[in-house]
């Protein structure tokens, strides 16, 4: 059978102000129909790249040398018309982002409907009726209903297959899926990973599958391709690639992976994940009982009248000196909500907190600077987190420009120094902007700011989500150690239950503004108590096909029971 | 239902807004030196003249007292009676009204028209030859005073070409107006010529915004051509807050038609504004701030009411 895709020597250059930036080097690959191919690689490996290469929508400062063909037809040659003749008939994308894939004014149907008629003479009403049938087939229920929703009344998950409604709409021969799960729920991941996998398998489609997640290449893919820098190092089937890597570079990634251990989980060995954070020096034994933050029936809501949400709803945990809590559950678990009002972001409508013992709703003014000063923070984005129009060292300097106004710009300077070389980073980079940084050592200055204080507690929200594997690693690593140093005490929060595992000590699972359930990381996360545990712990996707390939089964029959 | 309500509540803030300006505006005129009764009476007035007008005018009494008589008359649609045009000034805005909402409308109109699709063109030849000289003429035509700019075309179109005529319409009813629709050309274009400049580069930045969103790659990945992709989906989306920003502009329209009527002889609001202003004739000045912040007010609610429509995610508070 012929390659539904087959790319030859691709190479990818960008001209930009400061002069031509290759992506992509000779770079060769084929789908054959059936076939789920994942190219795997961190991000700037020009995946996404070869991706949209092979759908003819690089950006204009794009140069394309080499040969794609999507089912006989060449792509880097072809006119706009051929293309958009190509597009959505025979080749179609998933893209990452279901929040902004969709044109927030036109109905969903409307744009489903769209792409039938881009290709296939029909009436209004029949493509209408068509994209109703589509809906229906990618599972989302009451399609005629929906079908008439504006994409900001679904959720990211039927907007995902919504999407993806949209790409099957022609049939294509070739589907490419470029992080379509990144955003999504670990639950509604492995939901949309299975529509792929029947739709694919149903009709003969070969996939595509851009992603950095070996969790997701080991669910879902046949063979995997690994890129670096713009090449592929390494290409093989499933197997082969994720068991008995090859390459050094692949053997790496896969080694940064966190991976989940589970009940059951037999012949895999245990991963060697950094030692958990030491508990608390029992030499401060005065006051090491004292929780450095306690929540006691914590309730919040955010709105009012009918559209108010219970963000928080009668939470109530300790964080013990020198010990790491890890908060779970899916987004719009509260879980973040739960790290804010730790933080004294947000006022709990009932319910109190209390900061190293002492009650955070009776204090004002200076008393409450002080006890916040005790409480570091680090911020998921490590982009945004950041002042663009301050320098590193005016950035990690503000705690202190605060909290210790005595303090001499000597003195200041020296400490920032120390809390920059705390976190591994030299000294010099204190003059340059948080532009000028990598993600990773972005997100160390933000630990750096967090950590100049000393303080007795790190709120850590989802520090590494934004971050490749491999770097997720090393700033895992440096803020355990530091932790040994130091001796604070961590709210974690994070949806990645392989993280949490690895990291904390205790763990509490929220749900829609409860706590599920609390507990000891390893017995919790390893024999949940409850159901919604057992989901959450099922829907992870770990790297390895042979034991994933079982999970799935089993996850299936859970299901049918 | 719930249109209704959000509807009653935005009338009840536009009501307050309408309240607080002609406060603001009833307390600046009467801070002004001088006063009405010697501009009207005349620099050779005595003192006793003066004080037997400001009796007879009511204003001796004291400013809130003033105010609330004003405002009583109001209600009842009585807004005083001008000192020097000797007629009622609900009677002149009546008359003179129309005239200029013929004006400012058609320069919003003719402007919108123009403008929308130039910025399109220009976001779509971003950083080519049209985008410059697009560009180059907003930033000339939003730059050149209205009177300079009238009187260019004037002197273009009336005593080059003799394409049309230098004076509008004359004639106090529409239908005399719009028996003479060259006279109105030149009126027109001088008031749309700001509205272009400014509104084709609202939407241009629009226009590139929404180029550059996701939702343009998945329709172009389904297969929409360049052009569908613009009208279909970039079109509407780029528009939404360019109407938002319209009812913004209806002050600047009127302010514009009060330059162009006095320079093409148009009696409407604007002139009537003017010579209002220079005889300080506080009831005509008090009815026309009036109208314009109720127009002000009305557009801007229209503009809303027009978003909702559009962009079903403003009902919903998710923008």
């Amino acid at each position: 059978m012929n390659d539904i895709l087959e790319i030859d020597g691709l190479g990818v250059t960008f001209s930009t102000e400061t002069g031509d930036v290759p992506a992509v080097r000779d770079v060769s690959l084929r789908v054959r129909p059936g076939e789920t191919l994942a190219l795997v690689g961190e991000s700037g490996s020009g995946k996404s790249t070869v991706a949209l290469a092979a759908m003819g929508l690089l950006p204009g400062t794009a140069r394309t040398s080499g040969r794609v063909e999507v089912d006989g037809t060449d792509v880097v040659g072809a006119s706009e018309a051929e293309l958009a003749r190509l597009r959505g008939r025979t080749a179609s994308m998933v893209f990452q982002e279901p929040a902004t894939a969709l044109d927030p004014l036109t109905r969903v149907g409307a744009q489903i409907a769209e792409v039938v008629r881009n290709h296939r003479a029909v009436s209004r009403s029949e493509a209408a009726r068509e994209a109703v049938e589509l809906l229906r087939r990618v599972g989302i229920p009451e399609p005629e209903r929906r079908a008439s929703a504006f994409p900001f009344q679904l959720s990211g998950g039927q907007r995902q297959r919504v999407v993806i409604a949209m790409a099957i709409a022609n049939s294509p021969g070739l589907l490419i899926a470029d992080e379509p799960t990144t955003a999504l729920d670990v639950t509604v991941q492995a939901e949309i990973l299975d529509l792929l996998r029947r739709l694919a398998a149903d009709s003969g489609t070969g996939v595509l599958l851009v992603t950095h997640n070996m969790g997701v290449v080991a669910d879902f893919a046949d063979r995997v391709a690994v890129m670096l820098r713009g090449e592929v190092v390494e290409t093989g089937p499933v197997e082969e690639v994720l068991l008995r890597p090859t390459h050094a570079y692949t053997r790496k990634l896969l080694a940064a992976v966190p991976r989940l251990r589970f009940d059951g989980e037999g012949d895999t060995p245990a991963p060697d994940a950094p030692a958990p954070a030491a508990p608390a020096p029992d030499a401060r034994s005065a006051d090491a009982d004292v929780p450095v933050v306690r929540l006691r029936d914590v309730s919040v809501r955010f709105g009012r009248g009918i559209r108010a949400v219970q963000a928080l709803d009668g939470v109530s945990l300790d964080v013990l000196p020198g010990e790491t809590v890890g908060l779970v559950g899916e987004s719009g678990s509260g879980k973040s909500t739960a790290a804010r009002v730790a933080l004294g972001l947000v006022a709990p409508a009932a319910g109190s907190v209390s900061l190293f013992g002492t009650e955070l709703g009776r204090t004002r003014g200076r008393a409450r600077r002080a006890l916040l000063s005790g409480v570091g923070v680090v911020l998921q984005d490590p982009v945004a987190s950041l002042d663009a129009r301050m320098s590193v060292a005016e950035c990690v300097a503000e705690p202190l420009r605060t909290h210790r106004r005595g303090m001499s710009a000597a003195e200041r300077r020296e400490r920032v120094g120390e809390a920059l070389e705390l976190v591994r980073l030299p000294r010099e980079l204190a003059g340059r902007g948080p532009r000028e940084l990598s993600g990773g050592q972005r997100q160390r200055v933000s630990l750096a700011r967090a950590l100049v204080l000393r303080p007795r507690l790190l709120v850590a929200d989802e520090p590494t989500s934004a971050l490749d594997v491999s770097v997720q690693r090393t700033v895992l690593e440096v803020i355990a150690e530091l932790q040994r140093e130091l001796g604070f005490a961590c709210l974690f929060v994070s949806h990645d239950l392989a993280v949490v595992q690895e990291f904390a000590r205790r763990v509490v699972v929220l749900r829609a503004g409860r706590i599920e359930e609390q507990g000891p990381v390893m017995s919790t996360l390893l024999r949940p108590e409850k159901e919604y545990t057992r989901r959450l712990i099922a829907a992870v996707p770990v790297p390895d096909p042979v034991v994933q390939r079982r999970r799935r089964a089993a996850r299936r029959t859970g299901a049918a029971t | 239902m719930e249109t209704l309500l959000y509807l009653t509540r935005r009338l009840l803030q536009a009501l307050a807004v309408i309240l607080i300006v002609t406060i603001v505006v009833f307390c600046l005129l009467h801070a002004l030196p001088g006063g009405p009764a010697r501009g009207i009476l005349g620099p050779q007035a005595t003192a006793q003249q003066i004080a037997a007008f400001n009796h007879e005018q009511g204003l001796d009494r004291s400013l809130p007292v003033q105010y609330v008589y004003y405002l009583r008359d109001l209600v009842r649609g009585d807004l005083g009676t001008s000192y020097t045009l000797n007629e009622a000034v609900s009677r002149l805005i009546e008359q003179r009204l129309p005239k200029t909402l013929v004006l400012t409308v058609l320069s919003a109109l003719v402007g919108l028209l123009l403008a929308v699709p130039l910025g399109m063109w220009q976001a779509v030849r971003r950083n080519k030859p049209t985008d410059y000289v697009i560009t180059t003429l907003s930033f000339v035509a939003y730059s050149t005073p209205v009177y300079f700019l009238g009187l260019v075309l004037v002197m273009v179109f009336t005593q080059s070409l003799r394409w049309f005529p230098s004076q509008a319409p004359q004639g106090d009813t529409l239908a005399q107006v719009f028996a003479d629709p060259a006279g109105l050309v030149l009126p027109v274009v001088t008031g749309a010529a700001s509205m272009v400049a400014v509104f084709s580069r609202y939407m241009r930045a629009s226009t590139l915004e929404n180029l550059s969103e996701d939702y343009v790659r998945t329709a172009r990945a389904g297969g929409a051509g360049r052009y569908a992709v613009l009208f279909r989906h970039v079109f509407r989306n780029s528009l939404t807050p360019v109407i938002a920003m319209l009812g913004y502009y209806v002050p600047v329209l009127f302010g514009g038609a009060l330059v162009v009527e006095q320079l093409f002889n148009y009696p409407g609001m604007g002139l009537l504004f003017w010579s209002a202003a220079q005889s300080s004739d506080y009831p005509v000045l008090l009815g026309c701030v009036l109208v314009i912040s109720v127009a002000t007010v009305v557009g801007t609610l229209l503009a809303d009411v027009v978003q909702r429509v559009v962009d079903p995610r403003v009902k919903e508070g998710r923008v």
